[in-house]
């Protein structure tokens, strides 16, 4: 490609020559001068690298270090100064030797520069599907982590805020892309290099911009990586001949609104349930709950007590400065926020300089180093009834006391079996307070490079990144407390330690060479790259403390050989890759790029991945006939298409792997056992996404109003799955890739400044995403897989809930002898299901299964909308998240709905069958029958778990003043309140939290196979704050 | 331009050359395929990993297949708890079973980890005469892995009367399939195995106690003929078992099973899983499954002995009949020795007081962790096989000094028993009581014919007085039960959906 390149342009040049002979007879040719000059900014900025070139000719220079620049002109001709970000000035030179000129901002934001993958255009000129937001848009928000910032920002990319958990639970999914069985988060890539680490432990203070990619033009030259988009971060740089010191700092509080809770039982309406609940039975009701009023007053309600009001603060101080060569910023920050569940605590002290220097007029040197520390308390709280102690708060006895007479908390509760109690329930007040779940992490993340201009246009650039990560885990349940329900206290105390290190490094070498001439404008981009990452990670599990004070290892009595492990993890990744961008007059737009992807995580057969992408563009508004449409302003048809992968299939699911911890048993010995537990598969490879967008963009009355389209389409092929096989191979599955999704959507955006007169100022930015996918083929043989509660067919869009049809109750015997049942276990008041396969019998199951498909956790369209209004010093905004027809499985119905009463009751089980006179609501069955019938309505998945989980939540609200005047203090200073997750608009009624999913990858509930499931994850609290944003 | 290519050549030389090096990362904390298959070592983990399935299938799920699922065992009723149909419809003999298929959850265990267990022992079988070991070791490893395939086959054959037959290891998902292998066909294969594994395998004195004997393989053997009705064949293990003066009961009934420590592999044990009471994950647990429930920890204690009891809820599985307790004679040692009785305060129930298994109940250290092995063949079993064989040959003076040595030993007299027909009910009877819950009631009802006319009459008892058979008084029989007596179980529906075969 390159020397096909060389050829033309040699022709080209021979055009140039004749060209410039033509234009020296024509016009009236006048002596040359010498002129010099310098160009500084509207504010007096010295403006280096700007063009300054001879109007009609092919003569130019650009400004040097100091913004001066000379070249020879004639005094008819007229210089043209051109700096990307500002508004190009044409000076005619007559008798002037020296021109100094200043440039204006260019407001216009079509000429804002875009970090694109390896590099940067106008945005004029992207032909890929590129969005992103600058800090300043997202600057107020009383949050830790950057994708709680984007959240209904973008169109096409959903976030999901799945956990309350401080710095953690961000679900990004950029344009519905998931995997069977490998990660679905899109690649962040910090600086140019993309990181392992977790981007929620990013200092959002530290980022200067973000450029989400989101069709495939844009991501492939991210190659293997790219299938789920790629999210480009920039941190903070110093600006052209200034030196910015500010101090941002904002408090606030936050809460668990009582509004929007799950609804439980109390005292006296549980007694009363199982008063009945006896009654009904016709059995003796027990003494504890003959007369219920005597819980009057003496309600516990579990999980209120294990939540709290908490503060959090965040300090950060940003220093930057361009001046003589040297550039640098630098950013520190302390964020420190104690979580809304009782002993969370979350804090992060984080440190980033930036420093680059212009060794030479061709040569200049960077480096960036952010260490970073964060401290993580935790306690138990996400989790299913094993673990989660707010799962297990919600299914407490609310008659069983949370303190004693005395006013100390209880060590656990139960009740005499009599009663219908079967399990211990410890107190979780305690065991939020006393379990210690902590994360130590320190981190550092580096990138040092230099870039090497030997001629006009060549830059060679080589880069040497570093990211280093060292993690400590300890868990401590002491014998006082503990997690897990049904455990009587006290327990046997046990410590968990783990150590992680990781360290990852990419050494990237790029060469860009840059040409235009006569209005065609090229740019050729090659690269070769090598990345490794490694982990290494040990695990030890001891038990039976003699003393709860002292948690060593040593003080244990017992090390759980089980729970001790040590782990290496490795990868490495060679790349080359090469795009080249063509422009004609900045008007039509082609882009094309290639990247080869070699993987130590692809099988021996097939170790090297190809990703190509073709992209163009129209700029239809600069054609003259454009001329007449005033009020258009703007105007780009852009197509797209190319391929991309994910290489999220695991480091060595490739190898045959013998376990050698198989071990058997003779006599009192342990005798050594190793057995293969895997396939080996030489022909694994990564998820193949191909993907076509066609979008455009519009402006309308000087860019007022800004329009954006994207519609795409992408199949991705050779899903990573472990494909199930028939166990008589004496194994379970096979990794293979199969498979064949389709997704495809369109993508709406419309930013409007409204108002903008004056002091008045009122911008409106909104966007839609609609979002589809549909299984076109799963493997040969296989056109289903299952998850918990759902089912992933062929045909069908992935993940859809599964179950049996729930029809209400049966009313009375007519009822029950004129509909189908399940044999033995269906009687009046039970919950009737639907005969799907019509053969007259309900069966869950096997060959005759009346299992069908429920609902879909995936929306319909999610939007979301953003206003700003400033008047004067006093600004105003809103940022408002949507998602309309997903739905969630309130996976906790299971036991908040038991109807033999072992947990505490979701209130609405007040109004269950009683009798043919009293049917209640006739979503709940009868009590009576015991587990025989109770257990279908709790055990056989149905539709009663299925519940809409559309929302629109006001994600944030900032009212804003600032202080302009110059004092000893301060140059400017701004005052602002906000309150974060101020409203949520829904009618989900599983939980407080309609984003809520119990996990976001793996094979568990809310998993790859098992999207959205509620397990009653720590809530989201509403964060009221007042910030103070000084500029010194 | 020249220097920029230079420049570019020297970044990126180092990387470039070796490139396929850096792209090779292979495990480090776990062995590789490629690696293994080589030492004498090797050799003998890779088949002791196959004896690894035997501790899952024989920790009650065996027991729930064969037991529960007969006139012996029963589940007791807890109407607060559901999701305990794979457990009750065993009892009930309502195991759903559709177009030969079946979701039951404890048989898709039993066809799993068998096939675990052949898989292994296919996965040395195909390596070993080609390895360069020592050849005594060679014969023994190749002995238990022919031994371990013959009892993986005769456990699914007896279970399903037909299953796939795979022989050899699986490389690729391709291979994974195999055909429905016919009753016959699978017979053959596993006389075929084990008849080579009685001339592999060492004598029991000469073998590490626990692994398999050639003793082990001549029962085995002899299991098989006995199912076949080759009575001749049958008797000629069987005696070369007694000849071989390697076994002999236990003065004491009881202690003909191990505790959770010690007395294992005795003198009357021919083959036996082995489980190991600890924290490493070899223990069984099966003890804890035989309980009527719920039972408070100072009830537990008592038959647990354990440190640190703990309450437990749910549906009590695998609890004695009143059937199989009345089947004991007067003044039979082995009554006490297998069954015990407990009183739950928390129980539903009029009648408080429940029988439970007490043959394999042992003090231990820790709540639901156990190391009594469970018997696979006693030799008391090979006497009684011995008898029956003869009696079926109708060497009947020969058949009855085999049958009273077991009844000595339990504390009865010799039987009176003297025709036939009479003898032949004698051993049965026998057999009941001696090999009380060793998961052997269904086996042998099938294997004799009586299944349908012993399991009606028996769900006709259970109808008529369910309070006798430990329902509470909110409890009832499902409409169903007894509906589904057939000597065989469905093949695993989850299975079916993966197999081309069935």
């Amino acid at each position: 490609m390159k020397r096909k390149f060389i050829l033309s342009k040699s022709k080209f040049r021979t055009l140039y020559s004749l060209l410039a002979l033509v234009l020296l007879f024509t016009s009236s040719s006048f002596a040359q001068q010498s002129i010099t000059g310098k160009v500084t900014s509207a504010d007096g900025e010295t403006l280096v690298g700007v063009n300054v070139s001879v109007k009609g000719t092919t003569r130019g220079t650009t400004t040097d270090a100091n913004g001066t620049y000379k070249i020879e002109a004639a005094s008819s001709a007229t210089l043209v100064f051109s700096y990307i970000g500002y508004l190009t000035k044409e000076v005619v030179v007559g008798n002037q030797q020296t021109i100094n000129v200043s440039l204006a901002v260019n407001d216009k934001t079509l000429s804002e520069i875009v970090v694109v993958g390896y590099g940067s255009q106008v945005k004029k000129e992207v032909t890929g599907a590129v969005q992103t937001i600058t800090a300043k848009e997202i600057k107020d928000l009383p949050v830790s982590q950057i994708a709680q910032k984007l959240q209904g920002q973008v169109a096409g990319v959903q976030i999901n805020q799945t956990t309350g958990r401080p710095g953690q639970g961000m679900n990004v999914r950029i344009r519905g892309q998931l995997s069977v069985s490998g990660g679905s988060e899109p690649l962040y890539v910090v600086d140019g290099f993309p990181i392992t680490g977790n981007i929620g432990a990013l200092n959002p203070d530290e980022i200067e911009d973000i450029s989400i990619l989101k069709d495939a033009a844009s991501t492939s030259l991210y190659g293997s990586r790219a299938a789920n988009g790629v999210v480009l971060i920039t941190t903070k740089r110093g600006k052209s001949g200034q030196t910015n010191v500010s101090f941002n700092v904002f408090t606030g509080t936050q809460v668990v609104p009582k509004k929007g809770r799950f609804e439980m039982m109390d005292a006296v309406e549980f007694a009363q349930f199982k008063k009945e609940y006896y009654e009904d039975a016709k059995q003796p009701v027990p003494a504890e709950f003959q007369n219920p009023s005597i819980y009057e007053g003496k309600n516990n309600d579990w999980y209120d007590a294990v939540l709290r009001r908490a503060p959090l603060q965040s300090y950060n101080l940003t220093v930057t400065s361009n001046k003589d060569r040297v550039s640098t910023s630098l950013v520190a920050g302390v964020f420190n926020q104690e979580g809304i569940v009782i002993n969370t605590k979350y804090q992060r002290y984080s440190l980033r300089l930036n420093s680059e220097y212009k060794v030479s007029d061709k040569v200049t040197i960077g480096l960036n180093i952010a260490p970073q520390y964060v401290f993580d308390n935790t306690p138990r709280t996400d989790g299913d009834r094993g673990t989660g102690i707010l799962f297990n708060a919600i299914h407490t006895w609310p008659v069983m006391p949370i303190r004693d007479d005395k006013g100390e908390l209880t060590l656990f509760n139960r009740f005499p079996s009599s009663t219908g109690n079967i399990f211990a329930y410890p107190n979780w007040v305690r065991a939020a307070n006393e379990l210690v779940n902590e994360t130590k992490q320190t981190n550092i993340l580096s990138n040092a490079y230099i870039s090497y201009s030997p001629i006009k246009g060549l830059t060679l650039k080589s880069t040497f990144n570093v990211e280093l990560l060292n993690q400590k885990f300890f868990f401590f349940n002491p014998s006082t407390a503990t997690s897990a329900i049904n455990t009587a206290v006290p327990v046997t105390a046990v410590s968990i330690r783990e150590a992680t290190d990781n360290l990852g490094w990419l050494n990237e070498n790029l060469a860009t060479y840059v040409k235009s001439f006569n209005n065609h404008n090229f740019e050729l981009l090659a690269g070769y790259t090598n990345q490794s990452f490694r982990s290494e990670s040990s695990r030890i599990q001891a038990d039976t403390y003699s003393d709860d004070r002292l948690p060593t290892i040593q003080g244990a009595i017992n090390i759980a050989r089980g729970g001790t492990s040590s782990n290496v993890q490795e990868w490495t990744l060679t790349s080359l890759l090469s795009r080249l961008a063509y422009n004609y007059k900045g008007k039509y737009l082609l882009t094309a790029s290639i990247r080869r992807d070699g993987s130590s995580r692809f099988g021996s057969n097939n170790r090297w991945g190809t990703f190509p992408s073709l992209s163009a563009g129209w700029v239809v508004s600069d054609e003259d006939f454009m001329k007449n449409f005033s009020k258009v302003s703007f105007a780009k048809l852009r197509a797209s298409l190319g391929v991309t992968g994910n290489n999220n299939i695991g480091n060595y699911t490739q190898y045959a792997l013998i376990n050698n911890t198989v071990n058997a048993v003779f006599g009192n010995n342990v005798a050594p056992g190793a057995a293969v537990t895997s396939l080996a598969n030489p022909n694994l490879g990564w998820e193949t996404t191909r993907q076509l967008d066609i979008g455009f963009d519009l402006g309308f009355l000087n860019d007022r109003f800004q329009f954006t389209y994207d519609y795409y389409t992408k199949n991705t092929t050779n899903l990573l799955f472990a494909v199930q096989i028939p166990q008589e191979s004496g194994f379970t599955n096979f990794n293979d890739n199969i498979g064949e999704i389709k997704f495809w959507g369109h993508e709406f955006s419309l930013n409007t400044r409204i108002v903008d007169r004056g002091k008045l100022k009122w911008s409106v930015n909104s966007n839609i995403s609609f979002n589809r996918n549909k299984v076109l083929a799963l493997a040969d043989g296989i056109d289903r897989v299952y998850g918990l509660h759902h089912i992933t067919k062929v045909g069908e869009p992935f993940g859809q809930f599964y179950g049996h049809l729930a029809n209400g109750v049966y009313m009375n015997a007519e009822d029950l002898k004129n509909s189908p049942v399940v044999p033995g276990r269906s009687f009046v008041g039970t919950i009737k299901l639907v005969d799907v396969n019509g053969d007259g019998v309900i069966t869950n199951g096997g060959d005759r299964d009346d299992r069908t498909i429920l609902g879909n956790p995936f929306p319909k369209f999610t939007y979301g909308i953003t206003t700003n209004l400033t008047y004067g010093n006093f600004d105003f905004s809103v940022i408002g998240s949507g998602s309309q027809g997903n739905q969630l499985w309130v996976r906790h119905l299971y036991s908040t709905a038991n109807l033999d009463g072992v947990f505490n009751l979701h209130r609405e089980v007040k109004y269950r069958f009683r009798s043919e006179a009293n049917p209640g609501k006739g979503f709940y069955g009868t009590t009576v029958g015991g587990g025989t019938a109770t257990g279908i309505e709790r055990d056989w998945q149905n539709s009663r778990f299925v519940a809409d989980a559309s929302f629109f939540t006001i994600k944030n609200i900032t009212v804003g003043y600032t202080i302009n005047k110059r004092n000893k203090l301060f140059r400017s200073a701004r005052v602002y309140a906000s309150i974060q997750q101020a409203l949520v608009f829904t009618k989900y009624w599983g939980g407080s939290n309609p984003e809520t999913s119990a996990q976001q990858n793996g094979q568990g509930d809310g998993g790859n196979l098992s999207p959205g499931v509620d397990l009653f994850n720590y809530p989201v609290p509403r964060t009221s704050t007042i910030g103070v944003n000084f500029n010194f | 331009m020249k220097k920029s290519i230079i420049f570019s050549i020297a970044l990126s030389l180092g990387a470039f050359s070796c490139s396929d090096d850096f792209l090779t990362v292979t495990p480090e904390t776990a062995l590789s395929s490629v690696t293994f298959f080589k030492t004498e070592s090797d050799f003998i983990q890779a088949v002791n990993s196959a004896y690894v399935p035997l501790r899952t299938l024989h920790n009650i799920n065996s027991h729930l297949l064969t037991e529960q699922h007969s006139d012996n065992a029963r589940y007791v009723r807890n109407v607060l708890f559901g999701a305990t149909e794979n457990q009750s419809n065993l009892a009930d003999f309502n195991v759903p079973t559709a177009n030969g298929i079946t979701t039951n959850g404890n048989v898709l265990t039993a066809y799993r980890q068998n096939y675990l267990m052949i898989a292994r022992a296919n996965q040395v079988l195909a390596l070993i005469d080609a390895a360069t070991i020592p050849d005594a070791t060679k014969k023994n490893v190749k002995g238990q892995a022919l031994f371990l395939r013959a009892l993986g086959y005769l456990d699914l054959v007896r279970y399903f009367n037909k299953a796939p037959l795979q022989l050899t290891p699986v490389g690729n998902r391709s291979e994974a399939a195999a055909a429905l292998g016919t009753a016959d066909q699978l017979y053959a294969q596993i006389i075929k195995d084990a008849t080579d594994a009685v001339g592999l395998l060492p004598a029991k004195s000469v073998q590490e106690a626990g692994r398999a004997t050639s003793g082990a393989a001549r029962a085995l053997l002899a299991n098989v003929y006995m199912i076949q009705k080759k009575w001749a064949d049958a008797e000629t293990q069987l005696r070369a078992i007694v000849s071989s003066g390697e076994y002999s009961l236990m003065p004491n009934y009881a202690d003909a099973f191990s505790n959770s420590t010690s007395n294992k592999n005795t003198r009357e044990s021919v083959f036996e899983v082995q489980y190991l009471e600890g924290s490493a994950g070899l223990n069984g647990n099966f003890l804890y499954s035989m309980l009527p429930f719920p039972i408070a920890a100072n009830e537990l204690v008592t038959i647990t002995g354990t440190s640190n009891p703990q309450p437990l809820s749910g549906e009590g599985n695998n609890i004695p009949t009143p059937d199989l307790i009345e089947a004991y004679e007067t003044g039979d040692k082995r009554k006490d020795a297998t069954i015990g009785y407990i009183t739950l305060g928390g129980a539903l129930h009029a009648n408080k007081t429940f029988p439970y298994i007490k043959k394999y109940a042992r003090p231990h250290a820790l709540h639901n962790n156990h190391g009594m092995n469970w018997p696979i063949y006693r030799y008391s079993e090979v006497l009684l096989f011995l008898a029956e064989a003869l009696i079926e040959q109708n060497k009947l003076a020969d058949a009855a000094p085999f049958l009273n040595q077991v009844r000595t030993r339990a504390g009865l007299a010799n039987t009176t028993a003297t025709t036939q027909a009479a003898l032949r009910d004698a051993v049965y009877q026998e057999r009941r009581v001696e090999l009380a819950f060793e998961s052997k009631r269904l086996h042998d009802l099938v294997r004799t014919g009586r299944l349908e006319t012993v399991i009606k009459a028996y769900g006709d008892r259970v109808k008529a007085d369910k309070f006798r058979y430990y329902f509470p008084s909110e409890g009832f029989v499902p409409s169903d039960a007894f509906t589904n007596i057939t000597p065989y179980y469905g093949l695993p529906a989850a299975e079916a959906d993966l197999s081309p075969n069935f």
